[in-house]
């Protein structure tokens, strides 16, 4: 069992259980009980939304797949979990690698494929082996094959490694490295539902929401929806890091509040410290400050706070640490993995870095700031193909919204207020 | 004299029938390109180009593409440390600083002297709970200190490595090897 921190299934709630290799009843609940639509029925009915970062609910994406269209049709997951401040995918690869294989097998089964890929970030070796295992181990089970359960319905699961790119979480990104070339998002339509993976109808899930599916399955879609909000119900598992005593990976029925599980599951900043601002979701979602701890863990909370639940990532950061220079680390790494296809992504992620480096330089004045202004409107609301540039945006535009002073402080006096300056920062 | 061996030019050529489509296979080839060199040289893919009848051009954009793919020589031990915001948070850039001190270089595309070491900062690995973190040999080192670093480093100069190299995940072997059975180093 790989190291763990933070609580897995320690209430009563989905993630609670493992499926181990010699139970998969949720596999043959689908498999002999059970039509392909209703399974797709079930999952809509439990109103399960993608845990990857853009919520779409879960049963719907399957609907759009026709299962009765000739030719193959592919479930692709995508496992190549690289939002800043997000683990949790990684978390359940590493400690239940079984539930993620019965939830694969289950969704091909429901929208008529015989063929999934997991593409796996190239960094993720112990994920990856321990999925091999599971996906090795549920074969020598006979739940994997040309037969499963002797059901005659070949299901077949193969792994595909990517080599390094955040942009390879966008899932139609993800298709193209899948198909051997550089990850450039595609233009919608076609829909990978319609035009995926090798030009085939393709599923694309995330981990962590294929990993929920046989709960749903084994419980049915009512019971998951009780859990949660009416809109965004179930658990989820948040990853929070930064200045936490207890940084780990928590399991919330979704609904509760970000000062509960900043400040109690994860025990909050170090002593003597507070919690200046936290990204919610990942760090593509818009900052939060402290006063707004009390928002809620749901999509339609967050989004009245103008932020996102994005990829559940919680990235607390205490008041010793300076927002501008959190806001121009995030700048960096976003001008550096933007795939260069789409020009306000391009030229605008390395525009606000330049601007960044004068500020903190101590270069700054008004024109810098108006500046960030500029280039986070330019990068935002649908210019580019794929939303990391509106991430890029909303990095500098939340921050710049409620940490105005800051800025100021940086731009126009030349000086930061703030204890602690990382080095090399 | 061709830059990579015939047994890889050979494991290189049966790739594309495991696709629905052949390019695929340029990923996992360019992987076992440089697991034999250490890094990717013009000539080997050029080699990998020719053996899946792609363009080199093609073959050399989607090596540049991807940061796991290395076209400069590295250490045989490359450090990977995340430094972005929840490890910058729990003291990242102070892990990198002493990494370049305690191997002798400068910056990332110097290898160290003995040739044992070079280093890389990253994006997000996916471990934020652990950190400050990284990755070394295939494997994620968490709650970074310098000591731990020291230790690593030490480990690794040891002439009898303390880690065997044939241990899951272990080390990359550049001398001529047995059937593969480990992935190139990232």
């Amino acid at each position: 069992m790989a190291e763990r921190r933070g609580s897995f299934g320690d209430q009563p709630q989905h993630l609670l259980y493992e499926s181990k290799a010699g139970g998969y009843t949720a596999l043959r609940k689908a498999l002999f009980d059970m039509k392909p639509v209703d399974l797709t029925n079930e999952v809509k009915t439990s109103g399960l939304r993608g845990r990857g970062g853009a919520g779409f609910a879960t049963g719907v994406k399957w609907s759009f797949i026709n299962r009765d269209a000739p030719g193959p049709k592919y479930v692709v997951v995508n496992a190549d979990e690289s939002e800043p401040g997000t683990a949790k995918d990684r978390y359940i690869l590493e400690n239940s690698p079984h539930m993620v294989v019965e939830g694969i097998l289950i969704a091909a089964y429901a929208v008529g494929a015989n063929q999934a890929w997991v593409y796996i970030r190239g960094e993720y070796d112990e994920p990856s082996r321990m999925l091999t295992e599971a996906i090795d181990e549920a074969r020598a089970k006979g739940y994997i094959g040309p037969q499963p359960m002797g059901k005659d319905y070949p299901l077949d699961i193969r792994l595909y490694r990517g080599h390094g790119a955040y942009i390879c979480g966008e899932e139609t990104a993800l298709l193209e490295s899948l198909e051997g070339k550089r990850a450039q998002p595609r233009s919608r339509p076609p829909f990978p539902a319609v035009k995926g993976a090798w030009g085939r109808p393709t599923l694309l899930n995330n981990v962590e929401t294929l990993a929920t599916v046989p709960w749903i399955i084994n419980n049915g879609g009512a019971a998951y929806a009780k859990l949660g909000t009416d809109k965004s119900p179930g658990t989820r598992l948040l990853t929070v890091s930064g200045n936490v005593r207890k940084p780990g990976v928590y399991e919330v029925e979704i609904g509760q509040t970000f000062r509960h599980v900043i400040m109690e599951l994860a025990g909050g900043p170090p002593e003597g410290r507070k919690v200046k601002v936290f990204w919610p979701g990942g760090s593509s979602a818009p900052v939060l400050p402290e006063s707004m701890l009390d928002v809620t863990t749901d999509a339609e909370a967050l989004a009245a706070a103008r932020s996102m639940a994005g990829s559940g990532g919680v990235i607390v950061m205490d008041d010793t640490h300076c927002v501008v220079r959190a806001a121009h680390r995030l700048l960096k790494f976003y001008a550096y993995e933007s795939c260069g296809k789409c020009t306000p992504c391009r030229v605008g992620g390395d525009w606000a870095v330049r601007t960044y480096e004068r500020i903190l330089a101590n270069q700054g004045s008004q024109v810098e700031l108006d500046t960030l202004q500029r280039v986070s409107d330019g990068l935002q609301n649908g210019r580019c193909l794929c939303g990391l540039g509106d991430s890029a945006g909303w990095v500098i535009d939340s921050t710049l919204r409620h940490f105005r002073e800051e800025y100021e402080d940086h731009a126009l006096r030349h000086e930061c207020n703030v204890g602690a300056v990382p080095a090399n920062a | 004299m061709s830059a990579l061996s015939s047994q890889v030019l050979e494991e290189i050529k049966e790739l594309p029938a495991k696709y629905p489509q052949p390019r695929s296979a340029v990923m996992p080839a360019l992987d076992l390109a440089q697991e034999e060199l250490g890094h990717l040289t013009p000539e080997a893919m050029s080699e990998v180009a020719v053996a899946l009848q792609l363009d080199p051009g093609y073959v050399e954009g989607v090596a540049t593409f991807y940061s796991l793919f290395h076209l400069e020589p590295t250490g045989k031990h490359r450090f990977y440390v995340c430094t972005n915001l929840s490890c910058m948070l729990r003291g990242a850039n102070e892990i990198v600083a002493h990494v370049k001190q305690s191997i002798g270089v400068t910056h990332a595309e110097q290898v160290s002297a003995d040739g044992l070491f070079s280093y890389e900062e990253v994006e997000c690995l996916g471990a934020c709970e652990f950190a400050p973190m990284m990755r070394l040999d295939h494997k994620y080192h968490y709650d970074l200190t310098t000591e731990r670093v020291d230790q690593l480093i030490t480990e690794r100069r040891a002439p009898t490595p303390l880690t065997p190299t044939l241990s899951p995940g272990g080390e990359r072997e550049r001398k001529p090897r047995a059937p593969r059975k480990k992935k190139a180093d990232g």
